[in-house]
């Protein structure tokens, strides 16, 4: 069952501040495979997000190499990348990202509309997904009229409806409290599920990475271990060794950027 | 993106702005009006100018007189005595573009009798078949004379005897309408240069009055006020008013025959005249033309049309920054939807295309509602601006009757149209491009 549909290979990212080289992703690789749920897990300024950026096209690769489905991210043209984004790739963001002028069916459609899929076809695959993260009569909605929660299930709604073989979700829970973050995961959880769908995840929260088949520990722009999750127990006792370490220690290593002269 | 996605999401990003969407628009309207009444109000002063120009006469004309006056280049007059005979006539005749030539007599001395009832008018003699070639007038019925069915006919100008011949019995002239298609005429020459030989029967030219040719009225003065001769049938009645003449002046009335007044020419198109007129200057003959001293006039109203049309352009300009200014502001107040529309698989391309499809409908829409008040703003000069224009242009030129102040000519509404929306496009190429190079990552931070 295992064929890697994301493959990293010593990514960098570096960014310069003046003099001083910033490496925010140094020397990363690991494998996703199909099906997966992958979890970043890690403090903020660990340099997770910018590993998902780099994987989604988003940022630049300074160095290294990363394919999805065996074609190199860097590589290719502004163009292409689109194109790459329409058919494979779809996104779930902390902050939702919804488009304010627009009502929650029209978000939704909105990866359709750059796909060329025709309107009538589009409003019914858009509201089939709403009926299915449960915003059947919120469709007309904008975001502005909606809760939290029900935001991101049309962000979730938008990220799953051209049915892209790997979404990834950066923060997904991030603005929202502990009982709708559970509701979300589980939709998440379900959503990819369903279409056998990669999931790769980023969060800090430890108790997040419990929906994760594979947690990568990322830490000053490395990887600091790899968790495979047994999901064969009950998730209520899978309690992760050292889950125990104190969020806050880490931050506080972290936060100082990592700087190196040599190159 | 489909085109038709791309349209309606352009539309509907300039609807959500409505207010400042409209007043782009207004500024577009304001420049497509003034650029579009400025130019009609230039075209209609050079138009109306055109037409009081040809009111004096035809502007394709060339004279070459005998009798030549002209300015040196110190300002003088100077006299040039000319020698026109059918030689020159040949010569002149050669030149490119001359559409016809005609050798001309003017006539004072001929008299048109009705009976005892006489009347004086004005005759030219000319080369036949040169009427049409002159842009005579329309003649009230028939066609034209030619040499072969009708050389003597005479072919008169609408104003040129009105139908009124005197008779002076000696104490009150009594007056008589005639009518030149029914009453017998005749004519009749008094050249009081020579002596008639009393033995001699005084000359008198019956005219066949089928041959009376009465032209409908043409606006061109020389033509309506005159009658026209051919000039062979001209030379012919003028030998045998020659033969009653006195030996002595006989002579000198046959060799007057041979020297022209006047060569007239009829260049094919205006532009031409001042070519011809110079390639008669190297045959060595001065000429005149109403050209000469319209060109420079024409020059003024050209470049008048010229200031007006950059008083527009300066309107349509400030539009032009204004519609760039909205575009920029609309990208800064849009840049993380624009991230996000790039990170969801959006094509650079489309988002190049967006923008500049919003630009170019702002443009578009004001250019046509602009032309749309321009003829609502053209009526109102053409209807009340009439004081303001008279007093305006009553210095240099007139103002012909019946002529507009504003003309929109049938181009310049596609002109203006085209011009708002490349003047949309191009004022939201750069604010266009700028969006393209948004980072996907930095506008999805920006709030």
């Amino acid at each position: 069952m295992s064929e890697p549909i994301i493959e990293v290979k010593n990514a960098k990212k570096i960014y310069k501040m003046g003099k001083e080289r910033i490496r925010a992703v140094d020397g990363v690789s690991f494998t996703v495979d199909k099906g997966e749920f992958c979890c970043l897990l890690g403090t903020s300024g660990s340099g997770k997000s910018t590993l998902l950026n780099l994987m989604a096209g988003i940022e630049k690769l300074s160095g290294g190499q990363i394919l999805i489905k065996g074609e190199s991210i860097g590589g290719m043209s502004e163009n292409k990348l689109s194109k790459f984004r329409q058919e494979n790739l779809g996104f779930v963001f902390q902050s939702y990202n919804l488009i304010g002028s627009m009502t929650a069916l029209e978000n939704v459609e909105l990866p359709l509309v750059f796909k060329r899929v025709r309107g009538s076809k589009r409003k019914k695959l858009a509201k089939r997904i709403l009926k299915q993260v449960g915003l059947k009569d919120r469709i007309m909605h904008k975001p502005k009229e909606m809760s939290g929660g029900q935001q991101q299930r049309v962000g979730i709604a938008r990220a799953f409806v051209s049915k892209p073989d790997i979404v990834f979700a950066d923060e997904p829970t991030g603005n929202l409290d502990s009982k709708t973050t559970i509701e979300v995961m589980e939709l998440i959880k379900e959503m990819a599920n369903k279409n056998h769908q990669t999931i790769v995840m980023v969060t800090h929260d430890r108790k997040l990475s419990e929906y994760a088949d594979k947690i990568i520990h990322i830490l000053d722009g490395k990887i600091e271990s790899v968790e495979i999750v047994d999901h064969h127990e009950s998730p209520n006792t899978a309690a992760p060794p050292g889950d125990e370490v104190p969020q806050e220690t880490p931050v506080s290593e972290t936060t100082a950027p990592v700087t190196e002269e040599e190159k | 993106m489909r085109i038709f996605d791309l349209i309606r999401m352009g539309l509907r990003n300039l609807l959500r702005r409505k207010a400042r969407t409209l007043l782009t628009v207004i500024g577009v309207i304001i420049g497509t009006v003034s650029i579009v009444v400025m130019i009609s109000v230039g075209i209609g002063m050079n138009e109306s100018f055109e037409a009081s120009v040809m009111q004096n006469g035809g502007m394709t004309i060339v004279q070459v007189s005998a009798d030549s006056w002209s300015e040196d280049e110190n300002g003088e007059w100077k006299q040039t005595l000319q020698n026109l005979d059918d030689k020159v006539l040949d010569r002149l005749r050669q030149i490119e573009h001359v559409k016809a030539i005609t050798p001309v007599i003017n006539n004072w001395n001929m008299q048109l009798f009705s009976g005892k009832y006489s009347t004086w008018t004005q005759f030219m003699i000319m080369d036949m078949d040169c009427y049409e070639g002159f842009g005579y007038p329309a003649l009230e019925d028939g066609t034209y004379p030619n040499k072969e069915n009708s050389a003597d006919a005479i072919y008169i100008g609408p104003q040129a005897i009105q139908g009124q011949f005197q008779y002076y019995d000696g104490r009150r002239p009594k007056t008589k309408d005639v009518d030149i298609r029914t009453d017998q005429l005749s004519i009749k020459i008094q050249d009081y240069q020579f002596q008639v030989n009393p033995r001699k029967k005084e000359f008198e030219q019956k005219l066949n009055n089928r041959y009376m040719i009465q032209a409908s009225e043409s606006g061109y003065s020389q033509a309506d006020y005159s009658c026209f001769i051919d000039i062979d049938t001209y030379k012919e009645w003028y030998k045998k008013f020659a033969n009653t003449l006195k030996i002595s002046d006989r002579k000198k009335a046959l060799a007057s025959l041979e020297k022209y007044e006047t060569i007239m020419l009829n260049v094919d198109n205006m532009n031409n005249v001042s070519e011809v007129q110079e390639e008669i200057e190297k045959l060595g003959f001065k000429s005149m033309s109403d050209m000469q001293y319209i060109e420079p006039m024409k020059e003024t109203a050209e470049m008048m049309e010229l200031v007006l049309g950059a008083i527009g352009a300066v309107a349509m300009l400030v539009s032009a920054i204004n519609i760039a200014n909205t575009m920029i502001m609309s990208i800064y107040e849009r840049t993380k939807e624009i991230g996000i529309m790039k990170v969801l698989g959006c094509k650079v391309g489309d988002v190049r295309k967006l923008f500049l499809f919003e630009a170019g409908i702002i443009g578009l829409i004001g250019g046509i509602v602009g032309i749309g008040l321009s003829y609502l703003v053209s009526w109102i000069l053409n209807t009340y601006g009439g004081q303001i224009f008279q007093s305006l242009m009553s210095g240099s030129m007139g103002v012909a009757e019946g002529s507009s102040f504003s003309v929109i000519p049938f181009w310049l509404p596609f002109f203006a149209a085209f011009f708002g929306m490349m003047v949309g496009v191009l004022s939201g190429f750069f604010p266009a491009l700028r969006a393209t190079k948004i980072s996907a990552i930095e506008a999805m931070k920006s709030e």
